[in-house]
């Protein structure tokens, strides 16, 4: 390929698709524009033609592949969520079929008190833990703390030593708080780059990249007993694996997790559950368990409210048609439309 | 109508509707700072005993976190029961309003969309004003997740029957990005993996150079590439299948053979200008020598791997195959005979230009080769001259017009040529596929070894031994300043600012007046070497307001936390986190206490200084 070919098949891509080449070449290379950044990718394949060349074939062909599987999942989609939502057939477009006000607003309030009956997707993850590591994809308030508690609980008192990581400092620390509260403070310890409070605890709770290095340092043959007796990994919101900055880390604490010791991926809800627990199958001893499901515990039910303080549905079911993005309320629909007209800047053409 | 629900107005129909304690999700800090002043006058305060309860539980919150004690915030909380939450508090404010919020104190917190990941806390209700959030300088829409993670926050297990999700619009909201966020499935997610400098100095020291392309195929990015290549090997199987039919004929590669045929029957007229330093003989072989083909070179034969042209190079050149596992570089003109037989050949980018498998193979069936093999007859064309068609159907030496096959090969010589290039592809994205992650691990070797952080053997020298300590963003800049004993003598304060300009990588504006002298010249000399390391990492922004700030908090231990907030624009929750990142910068450093001890006892110096105050209460 000749600079010119070069230049005009970066030309043809998408700018996201530049975006991730850019990645590493470029610095600051989301603030570019595309032009700007076909520029800047083309400076910098002066280095190494070869390698931008090969990364980017393997991303056009990536999207190819992509778009192929996407095809496919999108005809596989509504199988899936028919099911559950079962909007009764092809409704007219009628008041009458969507849900009242009333109704959507029936029903809430505080229920009485339970007693604590785990869910049996967290006995399936706590029994399978006993065996393998465990991939966790729940919809986000589905209760993962309580699998991590009961995992840590487990293991110290086999005396195995449990490592507990969050992306985020802050959400160590509320951890940190709640875990201390359940076990006792002298069970808990909290690291972070420049400081140890109890550094030698049996559950010691610190953000992924603190543990990627204690990692490295006990490749690079670092005695650190932490890692000896460690029993259990537990990863929060795993979903990080995609982020753009920090995703890497994720990785690299997975390939180097020891082991003995059994990883527990806690994530929110994402499209490709199977292929994180397909991932660590390949690269560890035991075979992965995955646990999903995409049901909400506490249902959900979406409304729109009006600048003027107008409340109604947003769909015309009770709860949210799965699937149907486009069942909306009438009343939710007329009010937009509205809205959109009266904001809409004078003299710009409506759609 | 306004563009969008007044605050006041919103949380009084929330309020009507039972619908709270609920999460106000805004554009940006500042929609929910002006939120919270919208609140300054309005009568919507709770009753006397909530208000008491709220006193009672801050009062709690604030002997463990005492730096909130003044906020601002705090009377509106108190009085009307929201609050603000978002990345301009300190964390220890946003503690103590998850702890109101989880203990039912409140009725509403409007924090910003961008955060949302870090609202840890449930509500009754989410509000949604908006479709698209900042990330960097564009809005993008929120994904599937990020709607469902928003929405997640809805209903609390055990406290609610049902969770609310109420959009609300703003200007530019598109409805439709909500309404399919909230009914779609998430999306799936892709591996992000980069190689980093530090990466490769830890694998090294931990492993030999020949154990890390298996340790990289462990990575979740190889996982989804070979995925990928996997569908490609697929399809590549379809088009052997295809190509069934077009197998040899009278000759064995006769789709080269037609092609040049072909091309020299269309373009005799515009026949392509060789380089002047080859001979014609020479520049109409080079079509055919290409990797898998067997030649005659003046002893023996061989298989060619690649061509090439070096620089300043007369001849193109050619890496054979020979016997014995023989491989050698010979110029094009030392070829006597191209024969009419070539092998699969799967290319690598690097020596010995072929797979292993590929290798093997062909060095089997080199030795293999029959005794006599049908030789190649290649058209020579010699002059600039358009050669007369009768000239081209009568050259005695290109077989094809008078080949038996000549009609069926013109025929087939479309699909055929199409499959090929197709598979060809295929073969190079494949390939491409599955090596990406060796390449781009070779390219760091290079710059490591460049720099005298490995050997050219990939051993850790004794600089790159220390340098794998260094594990943050910057890292070659950082080892780089170290060896330029650019720090050596430089107090604490000093090299906190330095490191804090190198960890701040916001560009929110935020005005600090003075700089000092030292700390300006040593910035400058950063600045100079960390432009000199662009071509192999990005340069940090380096910005001399958030230096000249962390180094006065750590020069003067008797600035308050107030007198350092007054000094610059930027809000109490960045500033907070400027001197966290630079504490984390700051332990790498200290780290490096076997090898440099006079740095490390420097580093270790301004992290007891920055410690202190609001920086003490969490750790
Ligand atoms: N089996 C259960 N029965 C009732 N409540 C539960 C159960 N498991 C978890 N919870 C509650 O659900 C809430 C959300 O749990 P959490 O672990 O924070 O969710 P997430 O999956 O988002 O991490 C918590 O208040 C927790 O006490
Ligand atoms: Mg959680």
């Amino acid at each position: 390929m000749n600079t010119d070919e070069l230049e005009q098949l970066l030309a043809q891509q998408p700018v996201a698709l530049l975006h991730r080449l850019a990645r590493g070449r470029v610095h600051r290379h989301f603030r570019a524009g595309k032009r700007r950044l076909i520029e800047l990718l083309l400076q910098h394949s002066s280095q190494n033609r070869a390698g931008l060349e090969s990364d980017l074939q393997t991303l056009i062909d990536g999207q190819q592949a992509r778009s192929d599987a996407g095809s496919s999942r999108i005809r596989r989609a509504p199988a899936i969520v028919h099911k559950k939502a079962s909007p009764r057939g092809a409704e007219p477009d009628s008041a009458e079929t969507a849900v009242s006000l009333s109704t959507w607003l029936e029903g809430l309030g505080v229920p009485s008190p339970q007693p604590f009956v785990p869910d049996p997707w967290q006995s399936e993850a706590l029994s399978a833990l006993n065996e393998t590591d465990v991939v966790i994809s729940v919809p986000t308030g589905s209760g993962k703390t309580y699998v991590a508690v009961e995992a840590a609980r487990r293991a110290m008192e086999d005396n195995r030593s449990v490592i507990y990581t969050s992306p985020l400092k802050a959400l160590s620390n509320t951890k940190y708080t709640e875990f201390s509260r359940i076990f006792g403070p002298e069970k808990v310890g909290i690291l972070t780059g420049d400081r140890q409070e109890n550094g030698q605890a049996p559950l010691l709770i610190m953000t992924t990249e603190i543990l990627r290095n204690l990692l490295y340092d006990a490749a690079s043959g670092e005695i650190d007993v932490r890692l000896d007796t460690l029993g259990l990994v537990i990863l929060d919101e795993s979903q990080y694996l995609a982020d753009p900055e920090r995703g890497v880390v994720w990785e690299e604490t997975i390939i180097f997790c020891p082991g003995q010791a059994r990883l527990l991926l806690l994530s929110a809800s994402i499209g490709n559950p199977q292929d994180i627990a397909d991932w660590l199958t390949s690269i560890r001893s035991t075979v992965c368990r995955l646990v999903r499901h995409s049901k909400r515990t506490v249902p959900l039910r979406a409304g729109y409210l009006h600048p003027n303080g107008k409340l109604t549905p947003l769909f015309r079911t009770l709860g949210i048609p799965y699937g149907h993005p486009s069942q909306l309320h009438p009343e939710a629909k007329r009010l937009f439309l509205e809205y959109e007209e009266e904001t809409l800047p004078a003299g710009r053409p409506r759609r | 109508m306004p563009p969008s629900i007044h605050p006041v107005d919103l949380i009084t129909a929330l309020r009507h509707k039972h619908l709270t304690p609920a999460i106000v999700f805004l554009t940006s800090r500042r929609a929910c700072d002006e939120a919270m002043e919208t609140f300054d006058h309005a009568d919507l305060v709770l009753p006397p005993a909530r208000q008491e309860a709220i006193a009672v539980a801050l009062e709690r919150v604030m002997t463990q976190h005492p730096s909130i004690a003044e906020h601002p915030l705090i009377p509106i909380v108190r009085r009307v029961g929201i609050a603000a939450h978002h990345a301009g508090h300190l964390p220890s404010w946003k503690i103590a309003i998850e702890e109101l919020m989880r203990q039912g104190h409140l009725d509403a917190v409007f924090a910003t969309t961008t955060l949302a990941a870090g609202v840890d806390f449930p509500a009754r209700t989410v509000v949604i004003t908006q479709s698209s959030i900042r990330k960097s300088r564009d809005f993008t829409d929120l994904t599937i997740g990020e709607v469902q993670q928003i929405a997640g926050r809805a209903g609390r297990r055990g406290k609610d029957h049902v969770g609310f999700a109420i959009v609300t619009p703003s200007p530019y909201i598109d409805l439709m990005v909500l309404t399919k966020g909230l009914t779609g499935q998430p999306e799936a997610i892709d591996s992000q993996f980069t190689i980093s400098y530090p990466m490769v100095l830890n694998l090294l020291k931990a492993h030999p150079h020949e154990h890390i392309q298996g340790i990289l195929a462990k990575s979740f990015a190889q996982f989804q590439l070979n995925q990928r290549a996997e569908l490609l090997e697929q399809k590549l199987d379809a088009l052997h299948a295809e190509m069934e039919p077009f197998g040899p004929r009278v000759c064995t590669d006769w789709i080269t053979q037609w092609h040049t045929f072909d091309h020299a029957r269309r373009h005799r007229h515009t026949r392509h200008q060789t380089h002047r330093s080859e001979s014609p003989e020479i520049s109409s072989k080079l079509p055919f020598l290409t990797p898998g083909r067997v030649v005659g070179l003046s002893r023996g034969r061989g298989i060619v791997l690649r061509q090439y042209r070096s620089k300043g190079q007369k001849n193109s050149m050619l890496t054979v195959l020979r016997p014995d596992n023989a491989v050698t570089e010979c110029p094009v003109t030392s070829v006597k005979e191209v024969y009419d037989r070539t092998y699969d050949f799967a290319e690598t980018p690097t020596y010995p230009w072929c797979s292993t498998e590929t290798f093997d193979r062909l060095s089997h069936q080199l030795e293999e080769l029959p005794p006599r093999l049908p030789v190649l007859p290649i058209l020579v064309s010699t002059g600039i001259e358009p050669l007369p068609d009768a000239i081209v159907q009568s050259l005695g030496d290109f077989p094809c017009p008078t080949c038996s096959s000549r009609p069926a090969c013109q025929k087939d010589f479309t699909t055929a040529s199409r499959l090929r290039q197709e598979q060809q592809r295929h073969t190079k994205s494949i390939q491409a596929l599955r090596t990406s992650l060796w390449h781009r691990f070779q390219e760091r070797v290079e710059v490591l070894q460049k720099f005298g952080y490995l050997s050219p053997a990939t051993q850790l020298t004794a600089d790159g031994e220390w340098a794998r300590l260094i594990r943050i963003d910057h890292s070659l800049l950082i080892t780089e300043l170290i060896r330029a004993e650019a720090f050596t003598g430089a107090d604490p304060s000093l090299l906190a600012g330095v490191l804090a300009s190198l960890a701040h990588d916001d560009d929110r504006p935020g005005a600090f007046p003075r700089i000092s002298p030292g700390l300006s010249s040593l910035l400058g000399q950063v600045r100079k070497l960390a432009e000199s390391l662009s071509p192999y990492e990005d340069p940090p922004l380096l910005r001399a307001d958030v230096a000249a700030l962390v180094e006065r908090w750590v020069a003067d231990p008797t600035l308050t936390w107030i007198g350092l907030c007054r000094l610059t624009t930027m809000a109490e929750g960045d500033i907070y986190r400027l001197l966290a990142r630079t504490l984390e910068y700051l332990s790498q450093v200290q780290a490096l206490k076997f090898t440099h001890p006079g740095l490390a006892e420097s580093a270790s110096h301004a992290i007891t200084l920055i410690r202190r105050g609001v920086l003490e209460e969490l750790p």
